[in-house]
């Protein structure tokens, strides 16, 4: 390390520099890292809130959520850890603000999701005409007391409370009772959508029903997947940039210092301590760049405006980080092979 | 005991018609106190010896004993440890690291070496007798290239070796200097019983020598001093 301070220190233009670099690409990534948790979470977040392990749908759903239908029948019998639900969407209205596209999920007064709905304000729909609606809602102008209309639909819903991490598949949800979305639906016969479960073994007996992991079901909700994989793809691919910039960097500063360390292994300095330079030289500058990084995207998450999809979750990005150290690592291989392979010989002549 | 010796080496280079042989049955032998000077013009084989003196290149045939070992009965890293505790090397090529200040290019050997350098007094006197005593915050690129040369001198005596092999160590000097590094290696060899040897072309470091050894076409011969 003391080698590799020295040289920081001394090249302060060279060293910031790499810094810099880094610090862009680590900045990239963690702000790419949010972004794709965020809307990961914008997916997800109404069932992550429920808490479930598994749950049923229409066997010839295609295990999507919107398509399934249940029937009375395939709901009875429930325990105290299921819950069944139904799903529409809607377009949201009201006078005077944008039509909002969401998601309208009824649910039982007697089941745990209704129960369970942790409120930001007011309270729980208890009649026909009242909804829950989440926060999104409260961001774009709507109170307590608001009413909204559904699609085409004269009848009018009054926002009785608001929830917060109340999305799915990237729509605010609006919960309210399971007659209400039976009624908005209109499909005769039809329920449910769903029923879910707080058990892990849990398995809806009924014919025509398939019981799913809850991840399996999330996996399917439509885009996320490949939202997941481009993300995912992106961020490999500026973890394979920031490896390619480190290795070509280190490679250049130790192909200059190479008759340097040529004399020194001459005199007997083992190339363990030349190694070492390398590899802490790559890891300082590294850590030197994400630091950065991190205070940059901590400024980034202090101004964004809420309605941008972006979360923070410290043991992901600490992984990214732990993953950039590793590239820098690996980075450092190369030069490292060159500093492995000085030949003292070549420094004495004449 | 000699310091080192070097017993019937030879050293070839390539093979079939681009066979050149640099060395040819090389007997030496590096006694403490001494200081011998080898002369010879360039390619006769004077960098090869060194290099072969040095441990740092094997030679085709024949034996070099340090310390009653050879090198052939040493490992490379044990090779590296006698480099680094026994031989000090001072290159023509001097290559100071550059981010490195005068004072940080002795630390650097503390943090390797940590014990039996030259105490701080004593550097300060060779120092001194090198006239670099005041460039101690300087980095290289700061110095001249005679001052680096001396520095770079210093740098190989601070591990305080038994054994001090120098490549054109005045290469980069103006005649004064080479009467005080002349007399720096003769004073190391005659006061503080150190075998040095120096290649050299440099006829005006003849007045220092004990032993004068003339290297032409990879034959060693020796000269009356």
């Amino acid at each position: 390390m003391f080698l590799a301070l020295k040289e920081i220190k001394k090249e302060k233009l060279r060293s910031g520099l790499i810094i810099a670099m880094i610090a862009l690409i680590g900045y990239l990534i963690f702000i790419l890292t949010g972004l794709a948790l965020g809307l990961a979470h914008e997916n997800t977040d109404a069932i992550n809130s429920w808490h479930v392990q598994r749950i049923t749908l229409n066997a010839t759903a295609n295990t999507d959520m919107r398509q399934s239908t249940l029937t009375s029948a395939q709901i009875a019998d429930l325990t105290s850890k299921e819950a069944a639900l139904n799903e529409v969407s809607v377009v949201a209205k009201a006078s005077g603000k944008k039509q909002q596209s969401a998601v309208f999920i009824g649910i039982r007064k007697g089941e745990f999701i209704y129960q369970n709905l942790k409120l930001t304000s007011g309270r729980r729909a208890q009649a026909a005409h009242e909804v829950v609606a989440d926060m999104a809602f409260q961001q774009g102008g709507y109170k307590l007391g608001s009413t909204v209309k559904l699609g085409s639909a004269k009848q009018a819903y009054t926002i009785v409370g608001f929830t917060d991490h109340a999305k799915l598949n990237i729509a605010p949800v609006l919960y309210g009772q399971f007659a209400t979305a039976q009624q908005i639906r209109g499909a005769v016969g039809t329920v449910a959508s769903a029923v879910v479960s707080k058990r892990a073994g849990y398995t809806n007996p009924a014919s025509g029903t398939k019981t799913y992991d809850t991840q399996q079901v999330i996996e399917k909700l439509p885009g996320y997947s490949a939202q997941n994989l481009t993300f995912g793809m992106m961020i490999g691919f500026l973890m394979v940039i920031s490896l390619v910039i480190i290795a070509v960097f280190l490679y250049i500063l130790t192909m200059q210092k190479l008759p340097n360390y040529a004399v020194l292994r001459a005199q007997g300095i083992p190339s363990g301590v030349l190694v070492r330079a390398t590899i802490g030289q790559s890891l300082l500058l590294v850590v030197a760049g994400l630091v950065i990084a991190a205070l940059f995207t901590i400024g980034t998450a202090a101004i964004l405006p809420a309605a941008v999809p972006m979360a923070f979750d410290l043991p992901l990005l600490t992984a990214v980080a732990a993953g950039l150290l590793v590239m820098a690592l690996l980075g450092s291989l190369i030069p490292v092979r060159a500093v492995l392979h000085v030949d003292p010989v070549s420094v004495i002549g004449g | 005991m000699s310091a080192f010796e070097i017993e019937h080496v030879n050293q070839v280079f390539g093979t079939g018609t681009a066979r050149v042989q640099v060395l040819h049955d090389v007997n030496f032998a590096a006694e403490p106190g001494t200081l011998s000077l080898i002369m010879g013009p360039s390619g006769s084989g004077k960098s090869t010896f060194l290099t072969i003196a040095g441990g740092l290149l094997t030679p085709t045939s024949g034996t070099v004993t340090v310390g009653g070992k050879s090198y052939a009965q040493r490992t490379a890293k044990q090779r590296d440890a006698l480099r680094l505790d026994a031989i000090g090397f001072v290159l023509q090529a001097y290559h100071l690291l550059p981010y490195l200040t005068v004072a940080d290019q002795f630390k650097l050997v503390d943090r390797v070496k940590r014990g039996g350098n030259l105490p701080p007094e004593t550097l300060h006197e060779v120092l001194t007798q090198l006239g670099i005593a005041d460039l101690l915050d300087k980095y290289p690129a700061e110095l001249s290239g005679g001052q680096q040369q001396r520095v770079a001198i210093a740098r190989a005596l601070y591990p305080d070796p038994t054994i001090i092999l120098a490549d054109e160590p005045t290469a980069a000097l103006d005649s004064d200097r080479v009467k005080i590094v002349g007399q720096l290696f003769k004073d190391l060899a005659t006061t503080h019983d150190k075998a040095v040897v120096i290649v050299t072309h440099d006829a005006r470091l003849t007045a220092f020598a004990d032993e004068l050894y003339r290297m032409e076409d990879g034959v060693l011969t020796k000269q009356s001093a």
